[in-house]
């Protein structure tokens, strides 16, 4: 039995916990080959879908200037934009996108990806009556949103005030880059 | 290996929830609609399975000093294989559970596990105590999700039954919205543990009374 301070039974250590951590990756990178390509697609369409949402007929993208620092991508179709932001939601990042027409309108919002709370700020993503509900009263809004709560006259999703708060954030920032376009 | 005592200490006696009160954070974060209990009860259970076997596996080769970095590594490896492959082919249930996929590595019960079980166990007993412990997780879980979501939305079957709707069993002006939030969490976590401890008091004084009749 070696004691516990000899160079050799370190060693032993550090390579069993190498081997494991070996291993461990290398079954990872099999599986992500795997699941890289699947999930890369489901983005892709999840996009294509979120900007023919918002948007019909699609577009393409185009260069912009953003100062807000949350706009990702703007996509500009025959009947005007859908702009990717990005804003930060009660958890993390809310990545949406937002139709807006060539008079400064918004035509319609869709949430991309999100991380926020499951049965309350998820909901603003949900295909339900609540979050059907919530989207759909942005169409047609210009100038600056903001919910009800703040003066505004977005009804804020129910338990979700900061989830909603960040989806008005995105749709000002929309509307502000668009604006911009001229 | 006795199937029947480890099915029964996982789902009631030793319940990973309501008597251990390891994993109270996604517990208490996603029980708020049939679908997420669910989800996450399976998905904890593979991983407790998956991670108990290997772990079992390599009882005899981990030296003990470095024991939780190599559980720790095996866990968050399975952990993020699962994630990675909900992510590709569950993508609804990927999004309604969000970051709490990734948070399975560090729920306690897969460690407690790993720790107390199947570093001392045979393989083939290491996974039924998997199993075991996941279906008490799940069950646990669901109890609760149902009790939060009637209490909080006043439906039942949430992001499954009726087309994601659930089935509406209360009037939607009635339900108070503070179940579904984490207050509600406590509370019904709190009254689940206290009926679940009434339970096996019941259990125990009838065990009791059979042998004291013999």
């Amino acid at each position: 039995m070696k004691t516990e301070s000899s160079a050799a039974y370190i060693a032993r250590l550090t390579i069993t916990l190498l081997l494991i951590t070996a291993v461990v990756a290398a079954g990872l990178a099999c599986v992500n080959a795997v699941t890289a390509p699947e999930i890369e697609a489901l983005n892709a369409q999840k996009t294509q879908n979120a900007v023919e949402a918002v948007l019909p007929g699609g577009g393409e993208e185009i260069a912009f200037t953003d100062d807000s620092g949350i706009v990702s991508t703007i996509y500009k179709g025959q009947s005007g934009y859908a702009v990717e932001v990005t804003p930060a939601g009660f958890n993390g990042t809310v990545t949406m996108m937002v139709g807006v027409d060539t008079s400064g309108k918004v035509l319609g919002i869709s949430v991309v990806s999100h991380t926020e709370t499951a049965g309350l700020g998820a909901e603003a993503a949900a295909d339900n009556t609540a979050g059907n509900a919530f989207r759909s009263q942005f169409a047609g809004m210009s100038g600056s949103v903001s919910v009800s709560k703040d003066g505004g006259q977005v009804d804020a999703l129910t338990g979700a005030t900061i989830t909603s708060r960040a989806v008005c954030t995105g749709v000002n920032a929309a509307l502000n880059a668009v604006a911009k376009l001229g | 290996m006795d199937f029947k005592k480890q099915f029964k200490e996982g789902l009631l006696t030793k319940n990973p929830v309501l008597v251990q009160l390891l994993g109270m954070c996604s517990t208490l974060a996603i029980t708020t609609s049939l679908f997420n209990g669910i989800g996450m009860g399976l998905a904890v259970t593979a991983i407790l399975i998956c991670s108990n076997v290997l772990i079992s596996a390599l009882r005899n080769f981990i030296p003990s000093q470095i024991r939780i970095a190599a559980y720790i590594t095996i866990i968050a490896g399975f952990v993020t294989i699962v994630d990675l492959l909900l992510q590709a082919f569950i993508p609804a249930l990927s999004e309604s559970l969000g970051v709490f996929i990734p948070l399975i590595v560090v729920n306690c019960i897969v460690l407690g596990r790993a720790e107390a079980f199947a570093s001392k166990n045979s393989v083939a007993a290491s996974a039924v105590d998997g199993l075991c412990q996941g279906i008490g997780y799940t069950v646990a879980l669901i109890v609760v999700c149902v009790i939060r979501e009637l209490l909080g939305k006043g439906t039942f079957g949430g992001g499954i039954l009726n087309g994601g709707e659930g089935i509406r069993l209360i009037p939607s002006q009635f339900p108070a919205m503070q179940m579904v939030m984490p207050v509600g969490g406590f509370l019904v976590l709190g009254f689940v543990i206290a009926g679940s401890q009434k339970l096996m008091k019941h259990l125990e004084m009838k065990n009791k009374k059979k042998e004291a009749a013999k």
